[in-house]
């Protein structure tokens, strides 16, 4: 019988790595993360779970022993954060090379330098490219919701690729809301056993795996099956969230789209700060604007098709990064304007916002102003340059900063203007 | 010894396991190793390889190995074999996979790996007490790409790195000291120039459980500059200059499983390798050889002395 | 729509040990099981013992959109009275017209309202047995969630009651029963102020006060890179304001022996003058107590930080 409790981000995740029946756990504690390898530890210990919690001695060592693991037919379950995901940034794309498929959760938190412990998605973005499937999500019952929809995903035999589950550190990982928790029966019959196939070590049937390729082309037809079946992932995606929504009466949808079916206007933006955009657009509704929210869940594969569909029509959209490419800008609004490049309904104005670095919050003014500031762009028929959400009195206290770390004062603030 | 079943060299199988047509060069000391340790290991066993010149073992379609094999990354094999040993746990606990097909995870990989990138991941898999093996090769730099000096190099060695007329400035790590100190099940040196110290030497990490390592010294023709068919010679020598001494380490205690009498001078096996030329061309380079020597001679005596001393009977420094 | 709903926005201010993470989540835990949809979380920064912190409760009938720490609170529980003249530990941030401040304090409420220009309503959270060591304070947080849970309205007692069995229950028997005990004579305490904290409507997108966003100047890395070329600015940092118990040289008994509490202080925040004698540097010594416990002849002693201040202050 489903319960309804309240549960963090991160209570979510291992919630969903127990509900899983995951066998193997190899861990390695970070912050924001370190809460769920911290509550499958004591689950395993007092008997709860019947798994096996390994902690090794880096994140690179970890995923390589995930990706081990799953290469000898286990379900796995994995969790970092930040700068231990760019640590196995090597065996990130190792493993999803190997088609060991298993889940890895990353709780974002911005990357070093300077070091910091609050949340952006650069960390994940870095992981972008590296074969691994990602999903984004918005809320605590998302995050457990998603580690069940993952393991049917990465262990799909279409796509045998592992798969990223993130979520927002503090915003989720720290932050209780309902949950509600299905039974082991109902997950059992969503999700059932790992079965390796062909691919896993057993004596009687020896493999090599993962071996090495000389010369570009076999090198060239084993990645590109490896993205033919991340390709692949959209339409398994769509079937698995199905049969998830018939389950468990939850639906996830590859792209959430909220309010968008007369909207002309929209915001765009992936993890937990969406749910303050869908909050923007009711009180923008409310004073009459068409507008509403389009967030990607599936970011890998990234879903092309129904992000066409969703933003055919629109006269302008707001995409908001919470990373940032250093010497490019924004990620999504990269891909998006990628994305909708030669189509004929395509907005015209698609501005290109960076906020939430470092965990720095989005107010609903802000939001209101980003509506505006589209509006505005698309009534005069000119994108504005990116904008950083950063304010003259965020400004104003980084001086006082700078002026106690000695910076050259001459230098400072003498240029600085407000828009 | 007694329970061996490599009493002597008529002894050693006589026909190996290990395929042909590897791309490693001709008279590698490392695949000679690998081929004598396959033998006593046996299929069941799945190798977990690190970068080094034996990734290329395994190049699609090709494979030597009659068991399982696994190219994980430089730093991170001992974590592989982490994963497969905790994996076939789970499998064999619940009874999802039959004991006949269990396997023994053999992490294969180069001094480059073993010395320095992987060293981490090694430690930490010997204090989880991972039961696996570990093999490595070690011709003593970074070989496949080209021999650049490596934490496995021998001091005045010429290196792609170390060209000058000195050579490699650095001393050798002593990484049988650095696995024994972490007390594991086993540790061994080995050359494949001693094969039947290496049979019994495998044979007897094979019965054991828990952390087992071998470091197999790998005369390289390539790396050390020497005609392939000096390959076994370089590597008897080595033994008999008492520059690389064969050994184990087990329950505590350090055993000498050959010692070398008379020690030869190591001018003989110096010589007999272009990495060393510039120690006798165009003269000879006295210091030079004398702290080399005096390096091997200090090594024995203070062995000697500790064998020597009451109550001393070789225990672990 | 759920956002349209009115939606409970309550902040803890307290001091890290005082149990403000416990009191957000018995407060709303109580939300959740009188059917509110909640949020909530504690403000974890790299402070330790001591440094002010808090956590927030968001409550509403319907699913809750926002997020973050709560800018605009319908009610600030303060734990400790200390922390209010703080500026950084921002227990008056965004407060206006219609928050309650519920503040545990001796000195009248009164006289609160002037010293900080409070501009809502301010409520004394009577003193129910609180000490000022950390075992007294284990209590603190489930004493100010029965006091909100009061003030908030709909909050049924017997849903603070399940609510304090499922965050407490874990502690034991005794931890149980001390924290419901607390929480529902605090809950009782307040009942001549019950469901005085009104929600603050959302913030309209008509009109709205537009962020003053700046263009960012470049500015090359021998200014933008993140150095600190000064030394020794960590001294900027008051960690004095951590302490609840402060350590009182008793220099009739002090023996002069120098090293002592100077050498063992894990801040050297005390320093010895050239006649051999000790002193404490208020604004940095955290409370420790290592000194305390070290001095060969007992000569220091702790005093509760409130009474020292209040001594102070007259």
């Amino acid at each position: 019988m489903t319960q309804r409790i309240l549960l963090t981000g991160n209570g979510a995740a291992a919630w969903g790595a127990r509900l899983a029946r995951s066998d193997y756990i190899p861990a390695f504690p970070i912050t924001p993360q370190t809460e769920i390898i911290e509550s499958i530890a004591a689950w395993v210990e007092q008997g709860e779970m019947d798994a096996r919690l390994v902690t090794l001695e880096s994140e690179h060592s970890m995923v390589t022993a995930a990706g081990a693991a799953a290469a000898t037919g286990v379900r796995v379950f994995s969790a970092t954060s930040s700068q231990g995901l760019l640590y196995a940034m090597e065996m990130l794309y190792t493993v999803a090379g190997w088609r060991a498929p298993f889940v890895l959760v990353n709780v974002s938190r911005g990357l070093s330098a300077p070091i910091t412990l609050e949340p952006d998605h650069n960390d994940i973005l870095a992981a972008r490219d590296s074969g691994f499937l990602q999903l984004h999500c918005a809320t605590c019952q998302e995050v457990l919701d998603s580690v069940l929809l993952a393991f049917r995903l990465a262990e799909d035999r279409r796509i045998r690729l592992p798969v990223i589950v993130n979520l927002d550190g503090f915003y989720l990982s720290f932050t209780r809301e309902p949950v509600n928790l299905p039974d082991l029966g109902s997950v059992d019959s969503f999700l059932p056993p790992f079965d390796p196939e062909n691919i896993r070590f057993r004596a009687s049937a020896p493999i090599s795996q993962a071996v090495a390729v000389l010369g570009g082309s076999p090198y060239s037809y084993f990645r590109y099956e490896t993205h033919l079946a991340a390709l692949h992932g959209l339409g398994v995606y769509d079937e698995i969230a199905c049969d998830f929504a018939r389950t468990f009466g939850r639906r996830h949808p590859a792209v959430e789209s909220y309010r968008m079916d007369d909207a002309q206007w929209a915001f765009v933006m992936i993890g937990s700060f969406a749910t303050k955009a869908r909050e923007a657009v009711d009180r923008l509704r409310e004073i009459g604007w068409r507008i509403g929210l389009i967030r990607p869940r599936l970011l890998r594969p990234f879903p092309v098709s129904t992000l066409r569909h969703l933003c055919s029509g629109l006269r302008g959209a707001a995409v908001i990064d919470q990373n940032l490419s250093i010497g490019f800008g924004g990620v999504l609004h990269g891909e998006l304007c990628a994305a909708l490049y030669g189509e004929t309904k395509a907005p015209r104005t698609l501005v290109s916002f960076i906020g939430g670095l470092g965990g720095r919050d989005i107010s609903d003014e802000e939001f209101f102003e980003m509506a505006a500031v589209v509006r505005r762009a698309a009534d005069a028929g000119q994108t504005p340059a990116p904008r950083l959400l950063y304010t003259e009195d965020e400004l104003r206290e980084l001086r006082t900063l700078q002026a106690v770390a000695h910076s050259e004062r001459n230098d400072l603030g003498a240029r600085s203007k407000t828009t | 010894m007694n329970d061996t079943a490599f009493r002597r060299m008529k002894d050693l199988p006589s026909t190996h396991l290990l395929g042909t047509g590897t791309p490693m060069c001709a008279g590698c000391g490392g695949l000679e190793a690998l081929h004598q340790i396959y033998d006593v290991l046996g299929e069941r066993t799945v190798f977990v390889n690190a970068a080094g010149c034996m990734t290329l073992l395994s190049v699609y379609p090709f494979t030597p190995f009659r068991g399982s094999w696994l190219y994980a990354a430089m730093a991170s094999a001992p974590a592989g074999a982490q994963g497969i040993r905790d994996a076939l746990d789970i499998l064999l606990a619940h009874g999802r996979i039959r004991t006949e097909d269990d396997l023994q995870p053999v992490v294969l990989t180069g001094d480059g790996a073993a010395y320095g990138m992987g060293l981490s991941a090694t430690s930490g898999a010997i204090e989880r007490n991972l039961d696996f093996l570990y093999i490595c090769y070690d011709n003593e730099g970074y070989g496949n790409t080209g021999q650049q000096y490596s934490a496995a190099t021998p001091h005045a060695a010429r290196t792609s790195t170390s060209r000058g007329v000195h050579g490699y400035a650095g001393e050798k790590k002593d990484l049988f000291a650095i696995w024994a100190a972490h007390r594991p099940a086993y540790v061994a040196t080995v050359v494949g120039a001693e094969p039947l110290d290496l049979a019994r030497k495998v044979e007897t990490a094979k019965r054991l459980t828990g952390p087992r390592l071998i470091i197999a010294l790998a005369p390289c023709p390539t790396g050390w500059d020497f005609d392939p068919q000096d390959a076994v010679a370089i590597g008897k020598l080595a033994v008999k200059t008492g520059i690389w001494p064969l050994k184990e380490y087990r329950d505590g205690q350090i055993r000498h499983t050959k010692m070398p009498h008379p020690r030869l001078p190591v001018e003989g096996y110096l010589k007999r390798q272009g990495r060393f030329a510039h120690l006798f061309a165009p003269q000879r380079n006295e210091k030079l050889l004398r702290e080399i020597q005096s390096g091997v001679d200090r090594y024995w005596q203070q062995l000697e002395g500790i064998r020597a001393a009451p109550g001393g009977g070789g225990a672990c420094t | 729509m759920g956002s349209n709903e009115k939606i409970y926005r309550i902040r803890f201010h307290g001091r890290g040990g005082q149990g403000m993470k416990t009191a957000s989540r018995i407060l709303g835990t109580a939300f959740f099981l009188s059917g509110f949809e909640i949020q909530d979380a504690p403000r974890y920064g790299a402070e330790r013992r001591g440094a002010p912190i808090f956590a927030y409760v968001r409550a509403a009938r319907s699913p809750i959109n926002e997020r973050g720490i709560i800018r605009r609170p319908d009610l600030v529980v303060v734990a400790d009275d200390t922390l209010l003249p703080i500026p950084a530990a921002g227990v008056l941030a965004g407060v206006d017209e219609h928050t309650i401040l519920l503040l545990s304090s001796d000195v009248r409420a009164a006289e609160w309202v002037d010293r900080i220009r409070f501009p809502g309503q301010l409520i004394l959270l009577p003193k129910l047995g609180e000490t000022e060591d950390p075992p007294g304070l284990r209590f603190l947080g489930a004493t100010c969630a029965g006091a909100a849970a009061r003030l908030a309205g709909p909050v049924a007692r017997d849903c603070l009651e399940a609510s304090i069995h499922m965050e407490a229950g874990p502690l034991g028997a005794a931890a149980l029963a001390e924290n419901l005990s607390r929480a529902l004579a605090a809950y009782d305490a307040m009942a001549s102020h019950a469901g005085c904290v009104q929600p603050a409507t959302a913030t309209s997108a008509d009109d709205y006060i537009a962020p003053r966003w700046v263009d960012l100047p470049f500015e090359q890395a021998s200014v933008s890179a993140p150095a600190i070329h000064g030394t020794l600015t960590s001294a900027l940092s008051k960690t004095g304001l951590w302490r609840t118990l402060r350590p009182v040289i008793d220099y009739a008994r002090c023996k002069r022996c120098w090293w002592v509490c100077s050498t063992f202080c894990p801040d050297g925040a005390i320093q010895v003058d050239s006649a051999g004698q000790p002193g404490i540097d208020y604004e940095h010594c955290k409370g420790c107590m290592v000194c305390v416990a070290q001095c060969p002849p007992h000569a220091i002693e702790a005093v509760t930080e409130r009474g020292s201040q209040a001594e102070e202050a007259s």
